[in-house]
């Protein structure tokens, strides 16, 4: 079963254990965890879902279409390099990925 | 009002019956909380349109609203009439709202990144010194004021006109033109016509103008589309420049009128804004949205839904059957007054953390303007108090019912 780490901007971290094919922001609206809003319920129209993701756990994500990377460019807090939609991060079986929720969505 | 049946001095037996009259607010909450513990949704005959289920539960309006298989074809191409409490405008049904994946997704794009969380961020600073504008006004004028006329309507309207690249002069026309085309009663069939047809002229004019010199702004991005996407039509951009005028302030300009009534109705959560107005007026916001219409010291019925969707299949949700061709909406008051997701629903809690409301909808047709309108009203309420922590209530506010938002058009006010 795969694992969502998700850490808050004050350091606290839950740990959810998801379902294959749901997406991180899926995993994270579904279980209450805060500071991940999905509004647009994962069709890339409201950027409110942005994660750091851990730098380890980057290259099993899947690869970022132009139309993340633009609306990640839109997102209220400021990308990095390491910036992803979770909507667009589905889960895979046995995956662990560990994500830092930003300060503000909206 | 025969749809929510009739108030009535008769006691109100605990039933889980819906839609239902008006009652005590907090009677409303008690009473969605055991429709909510009886049934995932109602079906409800609609004054038009017929049968329409209304989701009550939070998680299955969740379920609902991200489901590509509820559309909104059949409402659009006139084959079915939309269920809803009032007839709706017909031109509404012409706008993105009524469209379905993949056109609705290449549309919303255009004007999504205007209105992006970071846009949004950039445009906050004009509008803290626009509401102390219009305070300054206030002062000035000295008290009694018409929140409404004087704050909660100028300043959503002086964004959009930014946000559009037009002079808030024309501010006037707007308000005709939104009352105009969002009137349920009232208007006679002619004036609509004539409103309408002077706010194409104007927009067409405006779409020409950033043809010939763009600018930054979100017309000059909707007057070029064609030219990233040779598919996208003049027919399919003015839907969106008109949707934009004419909803793009009346819905914040009343839920700022709300979330202050419903403030300067309670003393202890006022008290609790006033130590950090900046710091709450983000969960505030999140909180007036949920439940700031019962906080206004006013009767509540229980029925309204946002715009329904049909099924394209038989698709179960939360147990329940909803049959190919059904129509289904949620009722976001009744979402947002889900004990299993809200503890203390009839609480009014400026402060409450996690606040999943649904007033701006969810999923593929959210509010387009969510991020602006969020903005707005978190400056407004937030700066209004901070200049002026002592207001106070001078008297009853005015309803328009005769109007689809249904706003407040005064809200007397003193200091």
């Amino acid at each position: 079963m795969p694992k969502v780490f998700y850490t808050q901007p004050d350091g606290s971290e839950r740990v959810i254990e998801g379902v294959v094919g749901d997406s991180v922001m899926q995993t994270a609206v579904r279980n209450g965890v805060s500071g991940i809003v999905g509004q647009c319920g994962g069709v890339l129209s409201c950027a409110t879902c942005h994660v750091f993701v851990d730098e380890d756990d980057l290259a099993a994500c899947p690869p970022m279409t132009e139309d993340e990377d633009e609306m990640l460019d839109v997102a209220a807090t400021d990308r990095e390099p390491n910036s992803r939609l979770s909507c667009q991060l589905a889960l895979v079986d046995g995956q662990d990925i560990h994500v830092t929720i930003p300060d503000a969505q909206l | 009002m025969s749809y929510f049946g009739a108030a009535s001095d008769a006691p109100v037996v605990a039933d889980a019956s819906y839609p239902f009259g008006p009652r005590p607010a907090r009677e409303a909450v008690e009473q969605y909380g055991r429709v909510i513990a009886d049934r995932p949704m109602t079906r409800v005959t609609m004054p038009f349109g017929g049968d329409c289920w209304v989701v009550h539960r939070h998680q299955a309006a969740r379920d609902l609203l991200a489901d590509h298989r509820f559309v909104r074809e059949p409402f659009r191409t006139g084959e079915r009439v939309v269920p809803f409490f009032v007839q709706f405008p017909d031109f509404l049904r012409t706008t993105l709202q009524f469209e379905d994946p993949p056109r609705h997704t290449k549309l919303r794009r255009l004007v999504q990144r205007a209105i992006s969380p970071r846009r949004v961020r950039e445009m906050r600073e004009s509008a803290v010194a626009f509401a102390n504008e219009l305070i300054d006004g206030m002062l000035e004028k000295g008290a009694p004021a018409n929140l409404i006329h004087d704050y909660a309507l100028p300043l959503p309207i002086e964004m959009l006109s930014n946000l559009l690249g037009v002079p808030s002069s024309d501010r006037a026309s707007f308000e005709r033109w939104s009352s105009s085309t969002l009137a349920v009663a009232g208007k006679t069939e002619e004036e609509i016509a004539s409103d309408m047809l002077e706010l194409a002229g104007y927009m067409g004019d405006l779409i020409a103008q950033r043809r010939k010199e763009p600018r930054e702004d979100l017309h000059s991005s909707l007057a070029h589309a064609h030219e990233k996407d040779d598919s996208l039509t003049d027919a399919e951009i003015f839907p969106i420049a008109f949707l934009l005028i004419i909803a793009g302030f009346d819905n914040t300009a009343n839920f700022i009128g709300t979330g202050i009534l419903s403030l300067l109705h309670s003393d202890e959560q006022r008290a609790l804004l006033l130590t950090d107005p900046d710091g709450l007026s983000a969960t505030a916001v999140e909180e007036v949205l949920r439940h700031g219409l019962f906080e206004r010291g006013l009767p509540m019925s229980g029925g309204g839904n946002l715009v329904p969707f049909v099924a394209t299949e038989d698709v179960v949700i939360d147990g329940q059957l909803v049959a190919a061709g059904e129509a289904i909406a949620i009722d976001p008051s009744c979402v947002g007054h889900d004990p299993n997701v809200f503890e203390s629903p009839a609480r009014f809690d400026i402060s409450r953390a996690d606040n999943p409301q649904m007033m701006l909808s969810y999923g593929l047709h959210h509010c387009l303007g969510a991020p602006l309108a969020r903005m707005e009203m978190q400056v407004a309420i937030a700066e209004l108090f901070k200049r002026i922590p002592d207001l106070k209530l001078a008297g009853e506010p005015t309803i328009n019912y005769d109007h689809l938002s249904i706003p407040m058009t005064s809200l007397p006010v003193t200091w």
